[in-house]
């Protein structure tokens, strides 16, 4: 399967009301917030997107793209909410972190394509800023732990999974516990040296692959500047590669056209293609950077 | 109750329709909406040949509005007709297709093309985007808006809306003229070019520099124009801007639509055009009407 190459409608989208259950600080102006809405927990996979807007009025007028972090299952084993993992920057994720457990929020989904969910033999994670989130559910999904969405995934696909996660600080990192249970290597990286490695997250890249052994695939997500970065890696190393883009967006659903990256065509030129349905997860080697 | 509605040579079954450039191709939604029960769909506007569009950020949210530079990025009329249309025509609701032409040439060829094929229900022409440059700006010279929709008349039977931009100082002066052409209908409005700012890095925040304002935030001048070309032009108006709710929908009506478009709200209420018919019979109904038509342009003006 290649990532980018033909539209996922959102054809299985649930849209409506969701009470929010809990909405707490995980980490310094990052929050983990958790929506009911069944139907959606049932049908999102790894890597998809929801979107959320608050019902208060029209100003933030339109709703935000925030990856699925983890589907959460009722006492009868059954998915039944959905948890979501942001950073409060803007006027939209600020208000967010001021709503209440028992208030409700409009979202739709699950959106986007989501990672594939292929076999290989070291699953290498690198997540920059809030670029962690959609990781977590792809981890439980890749070492078998956990399934998501309906039977045409099968889990247990990887033997191994590393999780390659920077920030600027210590105090930004986000869920770290949360990858450690999931039985994922952590490996941290900060700005600042306070925890881990001091200095960019992609300078754990090489090293990792060097000691693999078999198969890897690199899967990133993050800031443009550091996607580029892996992407390079990657194609230096001739690593398989896939990158979820967190190109802003206005519906979410493919019709804005707002949402657009330069993907290469098979003529060897490049077309805008829209992020929100042609990915936002892509091939790495399709992704034209500026 | 009777919520047909007619647009000169065009009959829609009900008076809520999707605005260009805001729906897609209609299949992307096709999970969200039922899309059979729309009285019209209008296509993301195509052009003769494929347009890039314009660089990102092409969208940027204001308060209760939204700026965008799309730049009618399409894939032209050849590939529409292949990849988009089939589904469209499959839809039991009348196909509106919105073309968009830098000459009268192009524009004229459009027409005649699309006049041959079947399962179009009417040419919405948009001569109103605020995002092209480089082209004749047949949207605010009424002499050259005669000249493109008479010129669109001659060479098909369609019947043909104008749609047309508020960015001139008066638009029943182009309205008028788009009659005058042939018109059967004119929809209005088109965005409100305006620009944002980010004052820290001194730099606009739309890759385009300027861009088309939508959503709540113009509804009062969408409104404006409604009622300003309902007094002066004698064909049917087509209101679009800011409309989100049966309240937004029945307004429009009232101050002299014949039918409306929902533009930006799809984005942010992705079912709100199913709510808005759900609604409409009711919000009819309050007004001791057994059909749209009764409420058409009902405005009681204020004694002086
Ligand atoms: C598919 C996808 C998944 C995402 N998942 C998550 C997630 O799990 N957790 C999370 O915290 N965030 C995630 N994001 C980013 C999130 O959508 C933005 O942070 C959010 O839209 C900001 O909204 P706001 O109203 O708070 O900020 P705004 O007021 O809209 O913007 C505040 C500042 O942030 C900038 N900005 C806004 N959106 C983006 C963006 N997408 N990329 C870079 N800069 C931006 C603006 O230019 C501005 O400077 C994701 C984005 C996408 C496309
Ligand atoms: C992102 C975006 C793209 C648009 N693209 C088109 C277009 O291709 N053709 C067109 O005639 N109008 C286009 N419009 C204008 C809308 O059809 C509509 O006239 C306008 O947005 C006002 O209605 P609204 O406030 O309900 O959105 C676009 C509007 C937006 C927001
Ligand atoms: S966000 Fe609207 S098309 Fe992608």
């Amino acid at each position: 399967m290649s990532c980018g190459c033909k539209p996922t409608y959102p054809d299985r989208t649930w849209h409506g009301a969701a009470e929010v259950i809990e909405n707490t600080a995980v980490a310094e102006g990052t929050y983990r917030i958790r929506l009911v809405c069944p139907h959606l927990a049932a049908h999102a996979v790894p890597g998809q997107f929801v979107m959320l807007r608050l019902r208060s009025g029209d100003d933030p007028l339109l709703g935000r793209p925030l990856a699925m972090y983890e589907v959460v299952l009722n006492d009868a084993g059954e998915p039944w909410a959905l948890d979501i993992v942001y950073l409060a920057i803007g006027k939209m994720t600020r208000c967010l972190a001021m709503v209440g457990s028992g208030e409700q929020i409009d979202v739709w989904g699950p959106l986007g394509n989501g990672f594939p969910a292929e076999p290989v033999d070291h699953l290498i994670m690198v997540g920059g800023g809030i670029g962690q989130t959609p990781f977590l559910a792809l981890s439980q999904e890749a070492l078998g732990r956990r399934a998501y969405g309906q039977a045409d995934r099968r889990p247990g696909w990887a033997k191994r999974a590393t999780l390659c996660y920077g920030a600027r600080s210590e105090r930004l990192l986000a869920c770290v516990d949360d990858f450690c249970n999931a039985g994922v290597t952590v490996r941290l990286a900060t700005d600042d040296g306070s925890t881990g490695h001091r200095g960019l997250v992609t300078d754990l890249i090489e090293p990792l692959v060097g000691e693999s052994g078999g198969s890897c695939r690199i899967v990133s997500c993050g800031p443009e500047p550091m996607l580029k970065a892996v992407v390079e890696i990657a194609r230096r190393l001739g690593v398989p590669c896939q990158a979820s883009l967190e190109t802003p967006m206005a519906c979410g659903m493919g019709i804005c056209f707002s949402c657009v990256t330069k993907i290469r065509d098979d003529a060897g030129g490049w077309d805008y293609r829209r992020t929100c349905i042609d990915g936002p997860v892509f091939d790495a080697e399709k992704i034209v950077f500026d | 109750m009777d919520l047909q509605v007619q647009l000169g040579r065009l009959a829609l079954k009900n008076p809520v329709m999707v605005a260009s450039g805001t729906f897609g191709y209609a299949r992307e939604m096709a999970g969200m909406v039922e899309l059979g029960r729309l009285g019209g769909i209008v296509p993301k506007t195509i052009t003769r040949d494929p347009r890039a569009g314009n660089p990102p950020p092409r969208t940027v949210e204001t308060t209760a509005g939204l700026l965008n530079s799309i730049g009618l990025d399409n894939d032209g009329l050849d590939a529409f007709l292949q990849n988009q249309f089939p589904f469209l025509a499959s839809l039991d609701t009348a196909i509106i297709v919105s073309v968009a032409g830098k000459s009268y040439d192009d524009f004229v060829y459009l027409a005649e093309r699309l006049g041959r094929v079947a399962g179009v229900a009417a040419l919405e022409l948009n001569v109103s985007c605020p995002n092209v440059s480089g082209g004749v700006d047949f949207g605010t010279d009424p002499s050259m808006c005669e000249k493109v929709v008479r010129g669109v008349r001659g060479v098909c039977d369609l019947p043909v809306l104008a749609k047309l931009t508020p960015n001139v100082t008066s638009v029943p002066a182009i309205a008028q003229a788009a009659a005058d052409g042939g018109a059967d209908a004119v929809a209005l409005i088109n965005t409100c070019l305006g620009m944002a700012v980010d004052w820290r890095r001194r730099r606009p925040r739309l890759g385009n520099v300027l861009g088309g304002l939508s959503g709540p935030a113009i509804k009062p001048i969408a409104l404006r124009i409604v009622y300003q070309v309902a007094q002066a032009v004698d064909i049917p108006i087509v209101g679009i801007g800011g409309i989100a709710s049966v309240d937004d929908c029945m307004e429009f009506l009232v101050a002299g639509a014949s039918a409306i478009q929902v533009g930006t709200a799809s984005f942010y209420r992705p079912s709100v055009t199913m709510e808005i018919l759900d609604q409409l019979p009711e919000a009819l109904r309050a007004l001791g009407a057994d059909s749209v038509s009764e409420v058409i342009g009902t405005l009681q003006h204020p004694a002086r």
